[in-house]
């Protein structure tokens, strides 16, 4: 043992809602766990109480409908994105960035929430999220609100989520349903890694929108482009959004250069 | 040992069998030292430096020893033991000072994991910063730091290495050979280039891990997982004082070795942690993340060499300077810098030559062994420059080393002359040029090109390399026959993964005519109970102990037949026999069965002859010598592994990024003892070297923090790294003193992958690159001309810088017009 912490499972939602609510001392909800139990491991994080989501009916729900979109429950797992016939069909580009997040095995467990709410730059989930338009449910014991994806995410690791709050599903409305849309990832090695940069170009409802992850503070999106933006255009609305720093994955000029050369090759692909 | 068989005559020398141990590890039956736990067992943890080079002023342990259930706790200041292979400059626990980031600088044991955890918090040191000296060419300089003051006065192995006192050089060896200065007088053309390595981490599966138990009266019996354990008994024995007969070392089952189990690590600490607890078993098995700093890694080298070249293309004379860091603790590095010092060349015949590699110290986690000890670092070098040098002169690159291969009748650096009998790199090159059409794109490729916009290239790159040890190097077999007529081999040489195990066996059941499944190997090696074996390392193993079970398995069957001999009635000359019996040879109906003499045979009237049947053979390596110390003139391989490797390689000329298409490798094996495990061994060191010619390398901040110590930034190939095509050849010409002619391929796959991608991508961008490992950004820079990335030592988090220009000079070529 490692670390030595309380561990509840509910198994109602408003149970885990009340729970968040009245409990005291540092806890930390639990979905796949691939950060979680990584940074109690590594000794970053040392919560009281880990509770775990997985349990409720629903939890990891993905439910297709032509008139309101795509609903995620808060535990669907990566390889769920993946396996999802609808999704296959519906919305491409998520199955893209699904299928570029870590191993296999990884994403049995990984969650899409998790991979948002652990707010890092390089999330894989994010880009697709972004160009497709979703919103966050978040939910207290009391409260009910819808958080679009672009007003989520306020710096490395941070996010809008106040500490009792929880994601409780994501939405992708049926207005970027069948968007065509292509995700690229720049890696170390062929296997799971993370992204040194990502960029994917969505075509929704005949506009171009482009976005980027492990380029800024968090993952980030062009305002919507024409289809026929020029290159030189495209690329000007992505320098706008992106700040990349050098570290030990990559310099800020070469990250510079793949985003651009990325998107200009995405912006082809998309449109063929 | 090399008996000119037909191979048509081979039962199971040069056929493919399953590995003996395969069926244990995948079911998960076969125990490693991970997996043990011993009655009363405690667990250790260690504190470790966070800086690269500090003076310890107080270590308080009062709150750890207070805590319940911790039963030992250690610091420097407890231990005057001083350890190293060849040079003895480490305290067992830093005392005084610190010299590397991870270093350990005090050590707890007790009941639980999560008890030592929170001792080894618990326990605080005051440290006074001090600044490292982190780049080894900063420390070559005259005011450099200095990383270990005192090196004059540690005691050291004279008959190999030269440490100069009062610098950071731990070593320095000489070679020098003809007149260099008249050789590149004569030369139409002097080419200069520098060429890098970072160091980077061995990865075994199983993290480093030893059980120690300090019990009554001084015996000491210590289960590891390392590839040496009669090293580490003869080790410890000298650090403690002890005889060798009150320390016993077992070694089960090992995940994975390739050298950075070699020597001793973790057991004298956790000899220490059980003496203190009243002789408690202690258990200690690093992480993942301990194994990156306070476990050795790899030594960088940066490599500098001087090449005079004649208007036909041959080399008259190479400068060739090499500069190890060896990081705080000198290890194994030195003998890195030695066994890489005699064969800098590659396989190349140089008339004028001249060595210096230094084994440079500085303020990061140590270098030791690691598979390829030196070559596959400065093999970088050795085959981008041949490359580089034949672009320069105009002439074709294999042409180049055509020229300048070793054959027949060539003389090495240190003097050797080569013969029919010593391998052939020129058959192993051309068997990869043509397995990879060479020279040339083909159609499909072609079109490919047109299609994806990509550049096809295609390299090539030569290796060589021997075992790296002392000239007394020895190791024996025991072949015992039990009484159903199978055997029990006993071999000092562990099994690492390489093979052995299987091997060997196939080699005994080959000599002996026995069937494969009655022979057997002991996997668990014990110091009590197994012959000696000097070390599982420098591909020494299928030479020297085949070679011993052989000799074994010959004492045995003398022994048989001189039994039978009397039960048959019959001279010795007379016998034969096959995997049953024993019979004379002109009246086969006369015979004994193995069963019936195996552990002495009774006659019919109950009096009895013979006894168990044990067949023994020792072997040791004939006709070394030390190297001569001003000339390196000496005669330091047992046997040389030539090799080749050819890649295809695709290359996005925009962005830098490409893929490994096709690899082709090939090894002068003499004779392929069993063919998948040869291409197992092939293919698990190609990728090894991949990933190190691919991403791998330990990058540090400007305090000596090392940025990467886990798998999140040091990353390792997995399989989908795997090139699309791979072909694995194997040239025979035998090894006159090789069990059945065959020679070492342990190390050898992992070598000169890297300059043959390097040559590669030059050939489909023309990328100069100079520098390992070989990342998208690094190709798209020398496309472009941009500053290389100063990788290894950076300021951080934002942007890299370099650490000193000066050290990292690049001369510019002199072509000189006849």
């Amino acid at each position: 043992m490692i670390h030595q912490f309380s561990y509840m499972a509910p198994t109602e939602l408003d149970d885990l809602l009340a729970l968040l609510d009245t409990t005291k001392g540092g806890f930390k909800l639990l979905a796949g766990g691939t950060d979680l139990l990584v940074n109690i491991r590594n000794g970053l994080l040392k919560p009281d109480l880990v509770i775990d989501v997985k349990r409720i009916a629903g939890a990891g729900a993905i439910t297709y409908d032509v008139e309101k979109g795509l609903q995620l429950g808060w535990a669907t797992t990566i390889n769920d994105i993946i396996s999802s016939t609808e999704i296959a069909k519906h919305y491409p580009l998520l199955q893209a960035c699904a299928c570029d997040l870590a191993s296999y095995q990884v994403r049995n467990r990984a969650t899409v929430v998790g991979n948002i709410v652990n707010a890092s730059p390089c999330s894989d989930m994010a880009p697709a999220l972004l160009c497709l338009d979703a919103s966050i449910l978040v939910a207290t014991a009391t409260t009910r609100k819808t958080i679009p994806i672009q007003k989520f995410f306020t710096g490395v690791k941070q996010t809008v989520l106040q500490p009792r709050e929880m994601v409780v599903g994501i939405t992708i409305p049926s207005h970027t349903k069948d968007s065509k849309g292509v995700y690229r990832k720049l890696k170390r090695i062929q296997g799971h890694d993370l992204g040194i940069v990502g960029v994917a170009v969505a075509m929704v409802e005949g506009r171009l929108r482009i976005a980027v992850s492990s380029a800024a503070p968090t993952p980030v999106i062009t305002d919507d482009l024409p289809l026929d933006v020029s290159a030189p255009d495209a690329l000007y609305a992505v320098e706008r959004i992106i700040n990349p720093i050098s570290d030990i994955r990559c310099t800020k000029e070469y990250r510079r250069f793949m985003v651009s050369e990325f998107t200009k090759r995405l912006i082809q692909e998309v449109r063929a | 040992m090399y008996e000119n068989n037909d191979p048509k005559t081979l039962t199971y020398v040069g056929k493919s069998a399953l590995r003996k141990d395969v069926g244990d590890k995948l079911t998960g039956k076969a125990m490693y030292v991970s997996d043990m736990k011993l009655p009363g067992m405690l667990y250790a943890q260690v504190k470790k430096s966070p800086h690269a080079r500090a003076r310890i002023v107080h270590i308080d342990t009062a709150k750890a020893e207070a805590l319940p259930g911790v039963r030992a706790v250690l610091t420097g200041d407890d231990l005057s033991y001083r350890i190293g292979l060849y040079i003895v400059d480490k305290n067992i626990l830093a005392k005084g000072e610190v010299r590397h980031y991870g270093e350990a600088v005090a050590a707890v044991a007790a009941t639980s994991l999560e008890i030592a955890r929170k001792a080894v918090d618990l326990i605080e040191v005051e440290y006074e910063v001090m600044q490292p000296v982190l780049n080894h060419m900063d420390a070559m300089k005259e005011d450099a730091v200095l990383v270990h003051p005192d090196l004059g006065s540690y005691e050291y192995l004279e008959s190999s290495f030269t440490p100069v006192p009062n610098t950071n050089i731990a070593n320095w060896t000489k070679l020098r050979k003809g007149d260099v200065e008249k050789g590149f007088k004569e030369s139409a053309y002097i080419v200069e280039r520098e060429y890098d390595n970072p160091s980077v981490q061995h990865v075994p599966m199983e993290t480093h891990v030893a059980i120690v138990q300090w019990g009554p009266r001084d015996t000491v019996t210590i289960w590891t997982s390392a590839q040496s354990p009669f090293t580490v008994r003869n080790l410890f024995c000298h650090t403690f004082s002890l005889p060798l007969g009150k320390v016993r070392v077992i070694v089960p089952a090992v995940g994975g070795g390739f050298g950075g189990k070699a020597g001793i690590h973790l057991e004298p600490l956790v000899a220490c942690l059980s003496r203190k607890a009243g002789g408690l078993p202690v258990k200690f098995q690093a992480t993942r993340e301990e194994e990156f700093s306070l476990l050795p890694c790899r030594s960088a080298l940066t490599y500098r060499i001087k090449t005079g070249v004649s208007l036909e293309g041959k080399i008259l004379a190479q400068k060739m300077e090499m500069f190890w860091d060896a990081g705080a603790y000198a290890d194994y590095a030195v003998n890195v810098t030695r066994a890489s010092g005699y064969s800098a060349s590659g396989p190349y015949e140089i008339p004028n030559a001249w060595v210096d590699a230094y084994t440079v110290y500085t303020n990061k986690p140590y270098g030791t062994a690691y598979r390829g000890f030196g070559h596959v670092e400065f093999h970088w070098g050795v085959e981008r420059h041949m490359d580089l040098i034949a672009k320069i002169i105009g002439i074709d690159p294999l042409e180049f080393r055509k020229k300048n291969a070793l054959r027949p009748g060539s003389i090495t650096l240190t003097g050797e002359k080569i013969t029919a009998h010593t391998g052939n790199v020129i058959a192993c090159m051309d068997a990869v040029a043509k397995s990879i059409k060479y020279g040339k794109l083909t159609a499909a490729e072609k079109r490919r090109e047109a299609e994806t916009g990509k550049k096809i290239g295609k390299g090539i790159a030569l290796l060589q390399k021997a075992p790296a040890m002392p000239s007394n190097t020895a190791t024996a077999a025991v072949i015992k026959m039990n009484s159903d007529a199978s055997v029990t081999v006993n071999i000092g040489l562990t099994e690492i993964g390489q093979g052995s195990t299987t091997a060997l066996a196939q080699i005994v059941a080959e000599r002996l005519g026995f069937d494969l499944d009655k022979v057997y190997v002991k996997l668990e090696k014990d110091t009590e109970s197994d012959p000696y074996d000097w070390q599982t390392v420098a591909s020494k193993g299928l030479l020297m102990s085949g070679n011993a079970c052989i000799l074994a398995c010959e004492d045995m069957l003398r022994k048989g037949y001189a039994v039978a001999s009397h039960i048959l009635k019959a001279g010795v000359e007379d016998l034969a026999h096959d995997g049953e019996r024993i019979y004379v040879k002109h009246d086969e109906e006369n015979s004994i069965s193995w069963q019936k003499i195996a552990v002495g045979y009774a006659y019919p009237d109950g009096e009895s002859i013979g006894g168990p049947l044990i067949g023994v053979g020792s072997y040791i390596a004939q006709g070394l010598s030390n190297l001569d110390k001003q000339t390196g003139q000496g005669k330091p391989a047992l046997d040389w592994t030539f090799g080749a490797h050819g890649i295809i390689c695709e290359v996005d000329p925009v962005t830098g990024e490409y893929a490994v298409r096709k690899i082709a490798s090939a090894f002068d094996v003499g004779k392929v003892v069993n063919p998948s495990l040869l291409r197992g061994q092939i293919v698990g060191g190609m990728l090894q070297g991949l990933g190190t010619a691919v991403c791998e390398g330990y990058i540090y901040d400007e305090a000596g923090h090392l940025l990467n110590p886990s798998f999140t930034d040091n990353k390792i190939p997995t399989s989908r790294d795997l090139p699309m095509e791979i072909e694995t050849i194997a040239v025979e010409s035998s090894q006159i003193d090789g069990p059945y002619g065959a020679r070492g391929v342990a190390e050898h796959p992992m070598i000169s992958v890297a300059p043959a991608l390097g040559n590669a991508i030059q050939s489909a961008v023309d990328a100069d690159l100079l520098h390992m490992p070989i990342r998208a950004e690094d190709v798209w820079r020398a496309m472009h001309n941009h500053h290389p990335i100063d990788n290894w030592i950076t300021k951080t988090p934002t942007g890299s810088c370099r650490s000193d220009p000066a050290a990292r000079r690049h001369t510019p070529d002199a072509a000189i017009s006849p």
